[in-house]
């Protein structure tokens, strides 16, 4: 009997990953909030360690539209204009 | 037709056929009936449809859902090819970008993909509305959802335990398919609300935890009967988080409803204005925080009740569906079966 394969292979496509900092020093902190409770708090608190232990120099949060899609467009945008490094997390 | 299969091909003993099925993971753990390719061929020409034809694609995943691959998915779930269609038109649904596959496909909510089928192919295929509603007995009900879930395991790559990471999940995750039951409801059908004709067929898929039961044996009347559905609905499923919820109303409970004379939109209405929680009660039973002053509706919308007339014609018991996670994040979609 021949039987056919029900399954596919993903589409595989490259990911560029941006070069890690070496130093926080200065450095503009995004926070990408998922909606989830808490993770706004969460994410500031992070934020405010960033700039106290690390020396970054500032932190601005973005809202998701919910924890379950990517960041929206205006997100990307806005980010790339405005931030060196993010901090995105997905939690329970 | 002559189509061109272009899956890869194994040849296997045929008494290990289903055990290959097995070994290769491609089973939701019970048995499958082989794809062959005169079966995979036979469900493709029931359908009309061309294997390359793209019925879907999840972006998330960049996965392409071709209908080669739906029609050998929905043969090993042991669906008759003229059930094809069904299947595609459920797929198209998960497909829509409203439905947000990867939310539903992934989350610890462990989401089942309730479908309910409307118009004149629920009877021609004898999909069940009545005795036994979510339960099994109807080849229809039981092999389209599995061939569903099928696909999302197969093509989509949502395994148990791996991106599909539901915490309990449950047993609709197998297959949970109903259709309405337009023959004996006295109220506007669930796909005609939503926009489709009478005549023509679709499924409405929503992204869903398992059927809760309540019963009321006392009431003569659409307040009692409704009042009583309120109550059980008020604190479940992510009470607070604004799902979408399916109603399903059974035989005794839809002759009481509608002898009062209450159309569908009432009953949304009612069960809109009785299932408010207080945001004092949420805070206090640990669902959400929020200001203590103000009450917080059990969805966003009163349409958000998708209302159906299913199940037995005996007892006094119906059934509501809450949809997963909260209606922004996952809307039920409906689509007509066009093949």
């Amino acid at each position: 009997m021949e039987i056919l394969d029900p399954t596919v292979e993903a589409a595989t496509q490259p990911i560029a990953y941006v070069d890690r900092p070496g130093s926080l020093k200065g450095k503009r902190i995004g926070l990408i909030e998922n909606t989830k409770y808490n993770s706004d708090k969460l994410l500031q608190r992070i934020g405010e360690i960033l700039k106290s232990e690390y020396g970054a120099s500032e932190t601005r949060m973005f809202r998701k539209h919910n924890s379950s899609v990517p960041a929206h467009e205006e997100i990307i945008t806005e980010v790339r204009k405005t931030c060196d490094v993010i901090v995105a997390g997905v939690g329970d | 037709m002559a189509v061109e299969l272009t899956s890869k091909r194994y040849r296997v003993e045929d008494l290990d056929a289903v055990e290959f099925c097995y070994q290769q993971g491609w089973t939701d753990g019970l048995p499958v009936i082989p794809p062959t390719p005169d079966r995979v061929t036979a469900m493709l020409a029931a359908a009309r449809l061309d294997p390359k034809q793209e019925l879907a694609f999840i972006t998330h995943r960049s996965v392409s859902i071709t209908a080669e691959k739906v029609a050998i998915n929905a043969v090993m779930a042991g669906c008759r090819p003229e059930y094809m269609g069904v299947v595609v038109a459920a797929v198209e649904g998960i497909g829509d970008p409203a439905w947000g596959y990867h939310g539903p496909g992934t989350s610890t909510g462990g989401a089942a993909v309730l479908m309910i089928v409307n118009g004149p192919i629920a009877r021609q295929l004898d999909v069940n509305s009545g005795d036994n509603l979510f339960g099994p007995g109807w080849r229809a009900s039981l092999t389209v959802g599995r061939a569903l879930r099928l696909v999302m395991r197969n093509v989509c790559g949502s395994l148990p335990g791996l991106l599909d990471r539901g915490t309990l999940g449950h047993p609709g995750k197998l297959s949970y398919v109903i259709a309405e039951n337009e023959a004996e409801s006295p109220w506007t059908p669930l796909h005609v609300e939503r926009g489709f004709r009478p005549d023509q067929s679709t499924v409405t898929v929503m992204a869903a935890e398992g059927p809760h039961q309540f019963y009321n044996q006392l009431s003569p009347d659409a307040e009692g009967v409704l009042t009583t559905l309120a109550d059980s609905m008020q604190h479940s499923g992510g009470a607070g988080r604004q799902p979408q919820y399916v109603v399903a109303l059974a035989g005794e409970h839809m002759r009481t409803i509608a002898g009062s004379g209450w159309t569908k939109k009432e009953i949304r209405q009612f069960l809109f204005d009785h299932t408010k929680n207080s945001h004092a009660h949420l805070k206090r039973t640990n669902r959400m925080p929020g200001d203590d002053t103000k009450m917080r509706p059990l969805v966003a919308s009163a349409d958000d009740f998708l209302i159906v007339a299913a199940g037995g014609r005996a007892g006094a018991f119906s059934s509501f569906v809450p949809g997963w996670g909260s209606g922004t994040s996952s809307r039920a979609q409906t689509k007509e079966v066009k093949h």
